[in-house]
């Protein structure tokens, strides 16, 4: 494509929301011309910016209001049995605090490991070199699969949470980072919540639970589930 | 949980509650106030509960949850102020010649610059903070912007580009 992208192409393109063949000829152009390429890019970093500032979260007496008000009022058939109902949103409320208290761990995990200067203590992209690395470090072994395009191991080191040591693989896919909790199975509980923007995807296999954590979506990373899991 | 999802009243709890932490983040930005986003979530869940009959199933309930918070916003009296009088998606002109003017700037990568961006979006006018923050905060696709809010996919886009402008010149300004 000879000529420039108009102010929508860009933003468009910087947006995911071109289709395949407009993407394939704004990619052609964007290789030639420095001046579309840096529009795109400027969008690119005001969206990645926003993505990285810190939500707004809730304060907690503010859930617990929101789910006691209809219960109370009880007004018509919706909220008829309004005692079994408060029970059931409070259980309910409970576990969905516990999932997303788990999520939000993970995260904060997932991201500070990204964030700090050294992710990884052993620096391989040789499995051959991580899964010896983490021998007599953790109660059970790592097993590092050879993975196939597009992921790469950037490297490992060992993590604690909640007190047990658990295995971190750094995994690369383009531009994303996936980080690889592995612990102990019983030492990861049965549900965790989705955060929004982010993929925590659970595998457990012979005693282990694998937990993923990456800014992709769920789909993209089930070619990774079955390099590990292998079932 | 193991409530049974036939009974409405566990549907709309499934449905719902993984959308409360994103609902007060956008009530946050829409109102610029914590209590005014307490209210306004609280308000948004009761009317969710009480109005979940007529949610289609199979449509986009993230969508429809957000446009009863907005709609409840857009009727209170900080919203009401927040609406501007005149139509803003008349000047089409205005943003052609933006792309080619920009030059490539690690504007945004420096942290210290987080607070400035987020008083820059804090700025924006209602229409053009919005469509910005669903867009780059809560990751919707244009679809489903224009969902939300009502309005054409073309629009959304006009007014995400005069967002990410009028943030940048912000940006500009303030250096």
């Amino acid at each position: 494509m000879m000529r420039d992208l108009t102010a929508e192409e860009i933003e468009r393109y910087a947006d995911g929301e071109l289709d395949a063949g407009a993407v394939a000829e704004a990619d052609a152009h964007l290789r030639e011309c420095a001046r579309c390429a840096g529009a795109v890019l400027s969008v690119m970093q005001m969206k990645s910016a926003i993505r990285a500032m810190p939500r707004f979260t809730p304060p907690p007496a503010l859930r617990a209001r929101v789910l006691a008000r209809p219960a109370r009022s009880a007004r018509g058939a919706w909220w008829l049995g309004a005692a079994a109902a408060v029970a059931l949103v409070f259980a309910g409320a409970g576990l969905l605090r516990f999932r997303e208290a788990t999520a939000a761990q993970l995260v904060d995990l997932h991201t500070t490991i990204l964030a700090s200067a050294n992710p990884v203590d052993v620096l391989s992209t040789d499995r051959h070199t991580v899964k010896p690395w983490f021998e007599g470090k953790l109660p059970f072994a790592v097993d590092v699969p050879d993975l196939a395009q597009p992921f790469h191991l950037i490297g490992g080191r060992v993590i604690y949470w909640h007190g047990q040591p658990g295995g971190y693989l750094l995994i690369a896919k383009g531009a994303h980072r996936i980080s690889l909790f592995v612990f102990a199975e019983d030492a990861v509980p049965r549900a965790i919540a989705s955060r929004a923007g982010m993929t925590i995807a659970v595998w457990r296999t012979r005693g282990l639970a694998y937990v993923a954590v990456a800014d992709v979506p769920a789909e993209d990373l089930e070619p990774l589930r079955r390099a590990f899991v292998r079932d | 949980m193991t409530q049974d999802l036939a009974d409405p009243r566990s549907a709309f709890e499934e449905l719902a509650l993984p959308l409360f932490e994103p609902l007060y983040n956008y009530a946050r930005w829409l109102t610029r106030d914590p209590i005014e986003a307490e209210d306004l979530v609280q308000e948004t869940y009761l009317k969710g509960v009480r109005g979940f009959g007529s949610f289609a199933p199979g449509t986009n309930f993230r969508a429809w949850m957000y446009r009863i918070l907005r709609n409840t916003f857009l009727t209170s009296r900080s919203g009401l102020r927040a609406t501007p009088p005149l139509s803003i998606d008349e000047d089409p002109d205005q943003f052609e010649q933006i792309s080619v003017s920009e030059t490539p700037e690690s504007l945004f990568l420096a942290r210290a610059d987080r607070e400035a961006l987020g008083r820059a979006i804090e700025s924006l006018p209602l229409p053009f903070r919005e469509v910005l923050v669903l867009a780059d905060v809560e990751n919707m696709s244009y679809r489903e912007i224009a969902e939300t809010l009502a309005i054409p996919v073309g629009t959304v886009t006009s007014r995400l580009i005069r967002a990410r402008q009028k943030v940048r010149n912000t940006l500009r300004g303030e250096r």
